[in-house]
């Protein structure tokens, strides 16, 4: 066994070593992708009532502009190496400082989504998978059609105006905490466990109060590949001679379904999450920005839309090396989940 | 070895659903005493001169600084507006100008003190001039529009006076030192801060005040929240009294529908950018108090590129202006919030005063248009795009469809572009795009700024291009013109210029919808048209 474990940590050492060309790559095409996008961020942030071409001049050193791309490319690059992911224009703040202080944010919510996400979609897609077409399968298949269907801000915006505007239960839908709390020391960046860690229940209590809608209505969405994947695969295990034969030697129903079809039938599931997870940190914007929730994503879109190029960069870098862990996270799950995959 | 036991995941869907069922905590007790603020922007700097400084970054130094002077207030149509013409002092308890107008001087309140404690002196008041002109930030080419370019103006006459040389009687000189920029910073604080490389303190002053403001920052986080707090010790309001709320929360929300539920909740106080529609609908529900003001240093336009084919045409421009659907965009766009530019009648065929922006004799004409098309040569019309930025869409995509529907029915085919906002920028500096609509403000709204600002020029501002030398010249003129008589004349020279020749389409002023607790009292259009905190109570 522990052989397995030390092979198992090599392989994901030369699995993180093989990822680094790959982002090299996103760093330097993300860096000449901003470029050749046509919008000039000196002149819109230049865009003081008076700003004449002395302040876009002005701003383009400032960021940089004004030598030539790969002149700009060797400094960008030279930065990077010294842990320097520049400047964004939009907030006024390095961007490692902002990113540090909002990933957090966005990681808090992904994890809370996926969390609840998972609790309901691995028994609703095993509860269908135990009667194939019968009203409980159809009611599932009806509710992930639905939660598919309905674009994330939609839900969102439905859940405020329900729980908060109509009803007054949730609070309101204004970033992380009630403005009117004081934060606890930061340690892990995670609200709700920096809440703990400083014994303030009542605050805990708020920051988990502002996390369950924009976590819900992320989860709305998700919900349905999970459940569908858990689904198929419960399915084919179900249908498999081990089952039929733990059956047949009279296994309580439990252990069947638990120990033996649903440990073989994790594995796509948790495939599928991986790729969720990366996918919801990046695609939350939406969420983000309908709940004010000071993430990543609403961060980079705003980065985006003014050309604000240092943040933009960032960003991508940042999901790039993100979903890099994720995978390798993924891989590790597999060997525990069965012992019998390698991941070289 | 066990994989899955779904026992803690039922307990975490327990704790979910008592989430859910609780209710809102009990407020703090000073929430009557704290103003929370909404917008969709954000502060990014303390200091409004950094290039690529916010609106809301400037309405909050108008409450951490104080300057020199400030604008008065006055009622327009019931409204609290700022008034361009009463000047009062702020740091300055009076302040003289020469009969030649070439000598302004201000003598200081002896109370005045910075927030650390120590008081305000003229050496500050100098420092923080300097700063403005010399120094590479914003506040030059404001203050430029004054005349006043050069450390050289600004002379120390003792501790609490300080005296401001004019080359020429800038109508304009004084007015700018109430503007957002020339703020009085403490210069010993600064100066502790200044380097080599930045010997103004500029990247110091980003992050941190050191000024004798109403409110002292309490917590800054850029993108996010801003927390301010009164300074008990402050005395430069109208009543001699500080300012009325303990504590201001300056808060961003993206998303225009939540900040309408905030506020009709109550839980926010004060809003000045909602959508139009949303504003319509709380204003019928009757609970809250709407202050809407047309923001009369704002203008909407749509622009013609006068140097490019064939809007170089006058008679093209003119076809234009004649088959716009002005009514139906304005109820579109802005659900006719906001004052029309456009529809009036001139009985001799003259304007009828010398005061921009005006409201143009046009209106929605086809007959007129065909004939200024058959003029121009292309009676069967011609082909061109539509622009506008993804930041207005708002209101721009309904204004966008009509246009391209009624210029269609004179044969010109229109192509709607939507840009992201860096990218319309950057195309109208280049002059790029051939037809568009934009916005401008001006801080210091009199007929001689706007247009030589707005209509002369190759710079971005300048939308239409145009480049008529009488116009610049008139215009010019008219900047150091002591008569007002004379000043009226070239207005309505200029005005008939501008109807005749048509550079661009002016639209309309749209309002400044502010929405607020029926409680809150006070609140004045400011012309950085954001809230001035200062100005606001609570019933």
């Amino acid at each position: 066994m522990t052989t397995g474990l030390g092979a198992t940590m090599v392989r994901a050492g030369r699995r993180l070593l093989s990822s680094l060309p790959a982002l090299f790559g996103v760093l330097v095409f993300t860096f000449l992708l901003m470029r050749v996008l046509p919008g000039d961020p000196a002149v819109f942030f230049a865009s003081g009532p008076n700003a004449g071409k002395e302040e876009i001049e002005q701003i383009r050193k400032q960021m940089g502009l004004d030598r030539s791309v790969p002149e700009q490319l060797v400094f960008y690059l030279s930065d990077i190496g010294h842990g320097n992911l520049g400047r964004s224009m939009m907030t006024g703040q390095p961007v490692l400082k902002d990113l540090r202080e909002r990933l957090p944010a966005s990681l808090e919510l992904t994890f809370t989504a996926l969390l609840i996400a998972l609790i309901a979609a691995v028994p609703l897609g095993v509860v269908a998978a135990l009667k194939p077409g019968s009203i409980v399968d159809h009611g599932v298949r009806l509710f992930c059609a639905l939660g598919v269907c309905v674009p994330t801000f939609v839900s969102g915006l439905l859940l405020i105006y329900v729980f908060y505007y109509l009803l007054g239960l949730a609070p309101d839908p204004t970033g992380r905490v009630d403005v009117f709390t004081s934060l606890p020391p930061q340690r892990t960046g995670f609200l709700s466990i920096d809440f703990l860690l400083a014994g303030d229940i009542e605050g805990w209590w708020a920051a988990c109060k502002q996390l369950i809608l924009p976590a819900v209505s992320m989860a709305l969405f998700v919900i349905a590949p999970l459940a569908r994947i858990t689904r198929a695969s419960m399915l084919v295990s179900l249908g498999s001679d081990f089952v039929r034969t733990a059956r047949s030697v009279g296994l309580s129903w439990r252990k069947v379904v638990v120990t033996y079809a649903l440990r073989n039938a994790i594995l796509p599931v948790i495939t599928i999450a991986g790729i969720v997870f990366s996918t919801m940190l990046g695609a939350n914007v939406l969420v983000e920005k309908v709940f004010s929730w000071p993430g990543v994503a609403s961060y980079a879109l705003d980065a985006l839309l003014s050309s604000d190029y240092a943040p933009v960069q960032g960003f991508v870098l940042l999901m790039a090396s993100l979903f890099v862990l994720v995978n390798l996270v993924v891989d590790i799950c597999y060997g525990i989940a069965d012992p019998r995959v390698s991941i070289a | 070895m066990r994989f899955v036991s779904f026992r803690p995941a039922a307990s975490v869907l327990a704790t979910t659903a008592l989430l859910l069922i609780a209710t809102a905590p009990s407020q703090a007790q000073t929430r009557a005493e704290t103003l929370r603020y909404v917008t969709g922007s954000a502060v990014n700097t303390l200091d409004p001169n950094i290039p690529g400084s916010t609106r809301e970054s400037f309405a909050l130094s108008m409450s951490t600084y104080d300057r020199l002077v400030a604008f008065g207030r006055k009622q327009l149509n019931g409204k609290w507006v700022f008034d361009l013409d009463t000047i009062t002092g702020e740091l300055a308890e009076s302040y003289d100008v020469s009969p030649d107008g070439l000598k302004l001087t201000f003598r200081l309140r002896k109370d005045a003190k910075f927030q650390d404690g120590s008081p305000v002196t003229a050496e500050d008041v100098k420092w923080s001039l300097d700063r403005c002109v010399t120094a590479p930030i914003l506040g030059k080419a404001q203050l430029l529009t004054g005349s006043l370019t050069s450390a050289d103006q600004f002379k120390v006459i003792d501790p609490l006076t300080i005296e401001v040389t004019l080359p020429k009687p800038d109508k304009l000189a004084l007015p700018n030192l109430a503007t957002v920029y020339p703020m009085i910073i403490n210069s010993k604080v600064a100066k502790e801060h200044a380097t080599a490389d930045d010997p103004w303190a500029t990247a110091w002053l980003k992050e941190h005040t050191a000024g004798s403001g109403a409110y002292v920052v309490e917590t800054f986080k850029p993108g996010e929240q801003v927390i301010i707090k009164r300074d008990e010790a402050w005395n430069r309001g109208t009543a001699n009294k500080p300012a009325f709320f303990k504590r201001v929360i300056i808060q961003s929300v993206p998303e225009p529908a939540t900040r309408a539920n905030l506020v009709e909740r109550g839980d926010a106080d004060l809003v000045v950018d909602l959508q139009a529609s949303d504003v319509q609908s709380l204003e019928a529900k009757g609970k809250l108090k709407v202050v809407s003001t047309p923001q009369y240093n704002a203008i909407t336009y749509v622009s013609m590129n006068n140097q490019m084919p064939p809007f170089d045409n006058v008679n093209v421009r003119r076809a234009i202006a004649y088959a716009l659907p002005y009514d139906d965009m304005f109820k579109a766009a802005l659900f006719g919030r906001g004052a029309p530019l456009f529809g009036a009648t001139w009985p001799d065929g003259k304007p009828l005063n010398g005061i921009y922006p005006f409201q143009q004799p046009v209106k929605l004409d086809l007959d007129k248009a065909r004939e200024y098309l058959k003029a121009a040569g292309l009676p069967e019309g011609f082909s061109t795009t539509f622009s506008f930025n993804v930041g207005q869409s708002s209101t721009a995509e309904p204004m966008a469809a009509l246009v391209k529907e009624s210029l269609g029915k004179i044969g010109i085919k229109v192509d709607i572009q939507k840009l992201p906002d860096a990218q319309m920028s950057t195309q109208i500096n280049e002059k790029k795009l051939p037809f568009y609509t934009e916005g401008i403000v001006a801080w210091l709204p009199s007929t001689d700024y706007f247009y030589r600002n707005f209509y002369t020029g190759n710079q971005r501002w300048n939308y239409s291009s145009i480049n008529n030398p009488d116009l610049a010249a008139i215009a010019q003129e008219a900047r150091f013109e002591p008569d007002k008589a004379k000043y009226e004349e070239a207005g309505r020279k200029l005005n008939a210029m501008h109807a005749d020749l048509m550079p661009q389409i002016m639209l309309w002023q749209p309002n400044q919808d502010a929405v607020m607790a029926s409680s809150v009292e006070g609140y004045t259009y400011e012309f950085h048209r954001q809230v001035d905190y200062r100005d606001v109570s609570r019933k």
